[in-house]
């Protein structure tokens, strides 16, 4: 009885069985380096990479596959077409004028500062989802807390931050619907009425929830027994070190700066 | 009552084999002016079961909360006098060590859930104890064995029932391994199948005789079966009663009446027909035992019983016609047909996920119905606007804060007034005026969320009330408050239907249906599955049973009486023969 | 250990409570984040400023040491679960604006809780956010009144956050919310 379990629910392949945060400081310092890229390749190839990584390497939800295909693309391009229009005129005034509406102009050189920033902004974010879509909130809390040695207590904090969620959105609904019911004001405006009565119910909930956890013992010790856990094992190792290489390759032969 | 402890009589010396043990314990929360409760003494030992009485704000949650030292560690207040729980001083012990004797279950099954799987919750309390895997399975096990829950350990707490979460919640408590279970109001968020789940639960841990059982509970009704010894506190919270239930609940009813503790219904009943010359010699304490002491009673032969007061029906108030209701894509309701009179009281019954929120939303406009379906006052509800639905209807939600939008108690109710686009002075006279009849008068500067829970609920019937509304809608208003509430909320509305209000409650109580309603309406599966008054709709044993309800105990006690026949009528305690008790 | 007689288990859920309303807002602006690049890049700095709300909520309403810090870490988590793409971001933001207000309230050693102490911490949260909203919007290739208006919204947009959060800590005081809490043992 006992392992069966003890097992978990179901196996987990690829980046899913990855330590979160391998997936972090796998991608990390290529994320920061690409903040002070303004090119338009090494964007490229990281998008690229992180798109072979996520196909190739996890099961993607439907959500995963919406924020791929449909999120990201669109984000680039919408992205890049406002930024050209913000871009100082002078710093491009040399290059070719695409289009001219009254008094405004759009050059390609507006067009490419404005690609490289939706780009450098997709694949920073595209990097995040390598542990953003494999990863479960709760088994982050556990890697911050048995790798990262965040104090447990905090950790079980935050696993009920995560259950006070759907609640929220719950509650949410019901203010709403109590204050159209007295006839209070709808729409964008309200929404400051909602934010007192809503967190004083969270804080009045998690109060009694604070309770309910001291009364078995919660903190009695300074660690406590952990049944899920999350370990850090030498494949974690060679993905991080694998993506480091990866990156400062990448570095090396386009050169960005 | 009298039998304060004497300020100069030595306290008793602590029982040594005592699982817990109170000496002169009084103990004051924070800014509170009182101690509350005041001077209790007792001791538990190995498996007994105690029973917690005294009326509201006695102190009974604080006593509570004290036996495992979340007073004074967790919630801030002074504790007098000693509290041992198995040898060790509460006050010195982490509450953390106190809870391996001591384990706690709350009324709401929500706030006491912390993780994600039945499993997991259950072994919460084990794993803080740094036991062994293996150890901390094996507990959880036996646990959630026991409390009937280990087939679905990988579900998520949120599927369950809330009778099914509290016996999660018991069984998390049973995992600690502590001898000793505190359970403050278990079953006062329950419908009433949830509370025959609990007790179940509850009377399985007695029958094992390993655990002792220190229960609070306004349920008397529910509790009674499985309690050996009473312990009762009086308002100020002085303990005034300690023993085995017959020499508290049976011989001193009169006296705990007085106090205004709450008594198991048949009890109630008894002491009024007692008083109207029903010679009982042990008054009874469930409604087989009052309906066992009358068939053994010489009939009286003179038929007493007042007929229940009849309310005049007005003209039709509120029309509702094929009603058909979607909730996203589900359809709930199928199909209603429902007419309420001026002046009514109906009550709204049915299983949980019935259909009764749906439908009394519709009602009042909270949800929208479709063209034509509801009318009240010959107003098509789903073409008026809310501020002139606001003038004929008022809904009240289950949480009052949820509806406060001010910032003191009197914009409160003058919102609505200042929203009719009223003068200044006009406001101020009217809300002057409801304040005053809702008896907040005093409260009007102070923020509505610092209200007692009492004022807060009658702060949002004045609130609904203020446009001037002929009618009145509640979604299960004693929902989760203790009984002193609920009655007072009562009270209030059957003196606002003396005024001419009517009034529709969706309510799981059926002692309150039995002695408020004329007519009960009856949901089941989105349909009527009856409509009539009350006693009627009772009478039908076959659809209470289908529609997850409950026979009220004066029904289930008087229900063919052969020797009494003029009782057999009687669904409410006013209507008892025997003055106002 | 140390933080445990700090932090009580109350105290740490009052923070998470506060943290999941906040987060959830972060979480929300984190998605308006691409919008707002696209449309006004100079505006970054009011979306940033967001962040500064756990930390001050939680600082009015349990005015104790490290809850700050705690519920921007618990907010930052939330934020993360709502849009995964800035969990880096997050904690980054969470544990610098958590460090400045928990570093502001330090060095009053825990007894001024003006007002004016919050918007100090505000101001320094401005400049120090000036920064990476000049390298993620590059802000450096904007015309010279945007980049004039981006480095200004920086520095006010933590402000004017910080008054919405003082706001709403006041309304949750007022409301008698965790009595009891900020009066240190
Ligand atoms: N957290 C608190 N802070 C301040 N006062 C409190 C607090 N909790 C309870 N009190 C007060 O202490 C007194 C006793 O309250 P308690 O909840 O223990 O009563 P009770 O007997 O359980 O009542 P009920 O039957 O209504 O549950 C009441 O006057 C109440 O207002
Ligand atoms: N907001 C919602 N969205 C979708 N479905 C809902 C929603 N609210 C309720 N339901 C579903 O509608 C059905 C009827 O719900 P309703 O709340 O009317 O029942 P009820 O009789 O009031 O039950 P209870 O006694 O539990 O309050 C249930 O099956 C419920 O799951
Ligand atoms: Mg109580
Ligand atoms: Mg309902």
């Amino acid at each position: 009885m006992t392992s069966v379990v003890a097992a978990r629910p179901r196996e987990r392949r690829g980046l899913a069985a990855l330590n979160p945060l391998a997936k972090i400081a796998g991608p990390a310092p290529a994320m920061i380096a690409l903040v002070f890229v303004r090119d338009l390749s090494t964007p490229l190839v990281f998008l690229g990479l992180a798109y072979a990584a996520l196909l190739l390497g996890a099961r993607l939800t439907r959500r995963g596959l919406g924020i791929l295909f449909g999120v990201i693309p669109v984000a680039i391009v919408v992205v890049a077409a406002g930024f050209a229009l913000w871009v100082d005129p002078a710093r491009v005034g040399g290059t070719t004028e695409l289009l001219r509406v009254g008094g405004v102009s759009l050059t390609a050189g507006a067009v490419e500062v404005g690609l490289a920033t939706g780009l450098r902004l997709a694949s920073i974010m595209a990097l995040a989802f390598l542990g953003g879509l494999t990863t479960e909130g709760t088994d982050l809390v556990r890697s911050l807390v048995q790798q990262l040695r965040v104090p447990y207590r905090i950790g079980y904090a935050a696993l009920a931050a995560i259950r006070f969620v759907p609640r929220f959105g719950h509650e949410l609904a019901v203010i709403r619907q109590a204050h159209r019911v007295r006839g209070a004001r709808g729409g964008v405006w309200a929404a400051p009425g909602y934010v007192v009565p809503l967190l004083a119910g969270a804080i009045r909930h998690a109060e009694r929830v604070a309770l309910a956890m001291d009364a078995r013992a919660f903190g009695a010790h300074p660690d406590r027994t952990e049944r899920h856990l999350v370990p850090w094992r030498r494949r974690d190792t060679a993905f991080v070190a694998v993506f480091w290489a990866v990156s400062v390759a990448v570095f090396v032969v386009v050169r960005p700066f | 009552m009298t039998t304060r402890p004497h300020p100069a009589a030595a306290p008793a010396a602590a029982d040594a084999h005592a699982l817990l043990s109170l000496r002169d314990v009084a103990i004051t929360h924070l800014d509170a002016l009182v101690a509350t409760p005041s001077a209790v003494s007792f001791d538990v030992g190995p498996g007994e079961v105690v029973l917690v009485l005294g009326p509201s704000g006695s102190g009974k949650s604080t006593l509570a909360l004290a036996m495992n030292g979340l007073i004074p560690h967790s919630v801030p207040a002074t504790v007098e006098g000693a509290v041992r729980v198995a040898g060790q001083d509460a006050a010195t012990t982490t509450t953390a060590q106190l809870a391996t004797t001591v384990g706690m279950v709350f009324q709401d099954p929500d706030s006491q859930l912390v993780t994600g799987t039945l499993l997991d919750e259950v072994a919460f309390g084990p794993e803080n104890l740094r036991l062994p895997v293996d150890v901390v399975l094996a507990r959880a096990e036996a646990a959630m064995r026991r409390m009937g829950l280990w087939e679905r350990r990988h579900d998520s707490p949120d599927v369950l029932s809330g009778g099914g979460r509290q016996r999660l919640a018991i069984a998390c408590a049973l995992a600690v391994g502590s001898p000793v279970l505190v359970l403050d109001e278990p079953t006062a968020n329950l419908d009433p199948r949830g509370v025959d789940d609990v007790y179940a639960a509850l009377r399985d841990v007695v029958a094992e005789g390993d655990r002792s059982l220190i229960l609070v509970e306004h349920n008397l009704d529910a509790a009674i079966g499985l309690v050996e010894r009473v312990i009762v506190l009086d308002g100020d919270g002085c303990l005034v009663a300690d023993g085995p239930v017959d020499q508290v609940l049976r011989a001193r009813a009169t006296d705990l009446h007085a106090l205004g503790v709450w008594l198991p219904t048949a009890t109630l009943a008894a002491l009024r027909l007692r008083d109207a010359g029903y010679p009982f010699g042990r008054l009874p304490l469930t409604p087989a035992e009052l309906r066992e002491a009358l068939e053994d009673m010489p009939a009286r032969g003179v038929a007493s019983a007042p007929r229940p007061r009849g309310h005049d029906r007005g003209d039709v108030l509120v029309r509702v016609e094929g009603l058909r209701l979607s909730r996203g894509r589900t359809p709930i309701l199928h199909g209603v047909d429902l007419e309420v009179a001026a002046g009514e009281f109906v009550a709204v019954v049915g299983a949980n996920g019935a259909g009764k929120t749906t439908l009394v939303q519709a009602i009042a406009g909270v949800l929208r119905p479709p063209r034509g379906a509801v009318r009240i006052d010959g107003l098509d509800v789903r073409r008026t606007g809310t501020r002139t639905l606001s003038r004929h209807v008022g809904f009240v939600f289950q949480n009052p804060e949820h509806q406060f939008i001010a910032t003191t108690v009197f914009d409160e109710i003058a919102h609505g007034l200042r929203a009719q686009r009223l003068g200044d002075a006009e406001v101020r006279r009217r809300t002057d005026e409801l304040l005053a009849r809702f008896g907040l008068a005093d409260k009007a500067d102070i923020h509505p969320f610092l209200l007692s829970g009492g004022q807060k609920r009658r702060l949002s019937v004045g609130t609904a009330l203020v446009g001037g509304a002929r009618l009145l809608v509640l979604d299960e208003p004693t929902f989760g408050q203790d009984r002193a509430r609920a009655d007072e909320l009562l009270t209030l509305l059957d003196d606002l239907r003396e005024n001419g209000t009517t009034i529709v409650v969706v309510t799981h109580d059926m002692q309150v249906v039995a002695e408020h309603a004329d007519r009960l309406v009856v949901v089941d599966g989105g349909r009527l599955a009856a409509d009539g008054p009350v006693a009627e709709v009772f009478s039908d044993d076959a659809l209470i049973a289908r529609a997850g309800l409950r026979t009220p105990p004066l029904r289930e006690a008087f229900a063919g009486l052969r020797r009494h026949p003029e009782l057999t009528s009687v669904a409410r305690l006013r209507d008892l023969p025997g003055g106002a008790r | 250990m140390a933080t445990a007689s700090v932090l009580s288990t109350r105290v740490l859920l009052v923070c998470a409570a506060i943290g999941v309303g906040t987060g959830i807002l972060g979480g929300a602006a984190g998605w308006l984040t691409l919008a707002v690049l696209a449309g006004a890049p100079w505006a970054y700095g009011l979306v940033l400023g967001s962040h500064v709300l756990p930390g001050i909520i939680a600082q009015q309403v349990i005015r104790r040491p490290w809850v700050a810090l705690v519920t921007h870490v618990l907010a930052a988590l939330v934020a993360s679960a709502m849009a995964p793409q800035w969990t880096f971001r997050f904690l980054g933001t969470a544990i610098l604006i958590g460090g400045i207000q928990e570093g502001v309230a330090a060095l009053t050693r825990y007894r001024s809780w003006a007002p004016a102490r919050f918007f100090i911490s505000a101001v320094i949260v401005g400049v120090v956010i000036a920064v990476p909203v000049w390298f993620a919007g590059d802000i450096a290739s904007l015309a010279p009144i945007s980049r004039v208006a981006a480095v200004t919204i920086s520095i006010l947009g933590p402000l004017a956050w910080t008054a919405v959060g003082l706001g709403i800590g006041s309304g949750l005081r007022g409301a008698g919310v965790a009595r009891g809490l900020s009066t240190p043992r």
